[in-house]
């Protein structure tokens, strides 16, 4: 029972580190305020589901859902690539917004509120991956992966061209660099990853439905690249597992769910605005918010 | 036949953006002076219309002295946003997004003591009962609705003429105008934006009142109501009042005509799709000015 418990907590960790460090590289890499992250999640939770359902392979579903929410990405840079500061992140948080209202009311592709039950857990190479252990340890390397690529994206020459993008934008176009492809680029990764984090959430959970992609998810993966740190790794990673674990502590008071919810949302909340208030570079970060 | 209904979506679209452009009107009036968009602002409506609820329906104060103490709690609970949150961000000169990610971490916060305080059922507080109704041109309203469009109407009007022709308003739009040149002045810029928050979440909380008298109450409908009261200050001009409450009837009028052509789901999809359209291609809105809006 409390084995099954704590691996459940340490699925969602995977899944949060690998949305957690992907929203980094957009936003704390590139300088991209990007409100719009949950969205992409989204787009491949649902896009993974209904191929898992109309019967394509998991690895199949799996690289789909990353690709389409890339192309998202990208339209949404090249709709926003005029846009900057608190209209960029208005505009993202929109972009949000009509993706879920679009999951809502597309009923005859989503089946809105209702959400779509059922959904396959992975079979990889004739392999059935169904138990808590082995999805545990499948996200488990996803998402060390994930952590991977993106350290490697980050250290690389590229990487330092996108943190020039969000240093000195100007300055990198004088030099002759292409500075909306810098950000189609980066924006496109973290969508990728964000939507296959939702393919890996939507096997966990074989059901889905909007209200796992509204506002207040928004909020969580937000405080948690907050908390950690503006353009950190390491704080990310550090964060989701505060993150995540506090408020599980709450559990053990035994409240009523009708109280539990609203709890953990005050908790992120507090959270959030705290560190806003007392250490707003994060635990781990050296840049400021801008 | 069509003109009947031709009628009747019109007044729906009047009742809608009447509504809408009380919430525009106070998020403009605290987004012109401060320059940051404080989306907090849709909760000070929630917390109006659920202390209507608390001190009439549950307290059974009379209406009256009841909506009097929800006014007076909503202004204070605007000055303590300002003073407790966004005035020590400003101090240490926080970036307007810092400030719209707090204003969002407030909304999370209120919503959800709402939401524990209340329960998550739907409330009604009935102040006007039964279903008498006037018609007009074949359309069909009920006293209520006739009072909120009123009502709504006044207060803007009465909202412009304290901007116009009151000393301390003036001030206000001098600081919205240009906030170094007013400081240089002698105006004290942190007192006239503390003044905006007062005024602006008074406004939500007569929105409050007006939305928990028609409609039926729920801890989540702040995030909604700001979504289209923000529209409509985008559409609008986000910079000035008077363009704000003319872009939420425009709000108003898009989203009832356009359940003529669409199914009614979509009402909430046609307010994301203009927000989206107007940040993209004129986010400085129809009648708003291009000032200090991009950098």
């Amino acid at each position: 029972m409390i084995e099954s418990y704590l691996l459940h907590i340490g699925i969602l960790i995977a899944i949060y580190i690998i949305l957690g460090v992907s929203l980094n590289l957009a936003l704390g890499f590139t300088g991209l305020l990007n409100l719009g992250h949950v969205a992409f999640f989204g787009i491949g939770a649902y896009t993974s589901a209904l191929l898992l359902k109309a019967g394509v392979s998991f690895i199949m579903a799996f690289f789909i859902s990353g690709l389409i929410a890339a192309i998202f990405g990208f339209l949404l840079v090249l709709a926003t690539r005029k846009l900057k500061g608190d209209y960029l992140a208005l505009a993202t948080l929109g972009f949000s917004f009509v993706i879920y209202s679009l999951m809502l009311n597309l009923t005859e592709l989503t089946r809105g509120p209702l959400g779509i039950p059922g959904i396959p857990k992975p079979v990889i190479f004739g392999f059935k991956i169904s138990g808590l252990l082995p999805y545990f340890i499948f996200v488990t390397i996803l998402a060390v992966i994930t952590v991977f690529l993106i350290y490697k994206i980050v250290k690389s020459p590229f990487g330092r061209l996108l943190q020039g993008v969000r240093d000195d934008e100007i300055g990198l176009k004088v030099l002759g660099k292409d500075t909306f492809k810098l950000k189609a680029k980066s924006m496109m990764l973290s969508a990728f990853f964000a939507g296959i984090a939702g393919s890996l959430f939507a096997s966990y959970i074989t059901y889905i439905d909007p209200s796992s992609f509204s506002l207040a998810e928004i909020i969580l993966i937000f405080t948690i690249v907050i908390v950690g740190g503006i353009a950190s790794i390491k704080g990310t990673i550090v964060a989701t597992f505060i993150i995540i674990l506090i408020p599980e502590a709450l559990r053990f008071l035994y409240l009523p769910s009708t109280v539990l919810g609203p709890l953990r949302q005050i908790f992120y909340a507090l959270i959030l605005l705290g560190i806003l208030l007392y250490r707003p570079k994060g635990l781990f970060g050296r840049i400021d918010l801008e | 036949m069509a003109f009947n209904i031709f009628v009747q979506l019109l007044v729906n679209s009047l009742i809608a953006g009447s509504i809408y452009a009380l919430v525009a009107s106070g998020f403009s009036l605290i987004y012109s002076t401060s320059r940051f968009m404080h989306f907090a602002h849709g909760v000070s409506v929630v917390i109006g219309a659920y202390m209507l609820f608390q001190m009439y329906s549950l307290l059974h104060i009379p209406f009256l002295i009841s909506c009097i103490l929800v006014l007076i709690i909503t202004g204070l609970f605007g000055y303590l946003m300002y003073k407790g949150i966004y005035s020590p961000l400003m101090k240490r000169k926080s970036s307007s997004i810092v400030l719209l990610i707090a204003s969002v971490g407030l909304l999370i916060l209120f919503e959800n003591l709402i939401l524990m305080a209340y329960g998550a059922d739907v409330k009604t507080i009935g102040y006007i009962k039964g279903v008498h109704v006037i018609k007009f041109l074949g359309a069909v309203i009920t006293p209520l609705q006739l009072v909120i469009i009123i009502a709504s109407v006044l207060l803007l009007v009465l909202l412009w003429l304290f901007m116009h022709k009151i000393r301390i308003g003036r001030d206000m739009r001098a600081v919205a105008d240009n906030p170094e040149l007013s400081e240089i002045m002698g105006l004290n810029s942190k007192k006239i934006m503390a003044l905006a928050f007062i005024l602006g979440t008074v406004m939500a909380g007569f929105a409050g009142i007006l939305i928990g008298m028609e409609q039926n109450l729920e801890p989540t409908m702040g995030m909604g109501l700001m979504i289209k009261g923000f529209t409509g200050a985008v559409i609008g001009g986000i910079t000035s009042v008077p363009a704000a409450v003319l872009g939420s009837y425009i709000i108003g009028g898009a989203e009832n005509f356009g359940v003529w052509f669409l199914p009614s789901g979509y009402k909430n999809a046609i307010t994301f799709l203009l927000l989206f359209l107007f940040l993209l291609f004129k986010p400085t809105g129809l009648f708003g000015l291009n000032k200090g809006v991009k950098k």
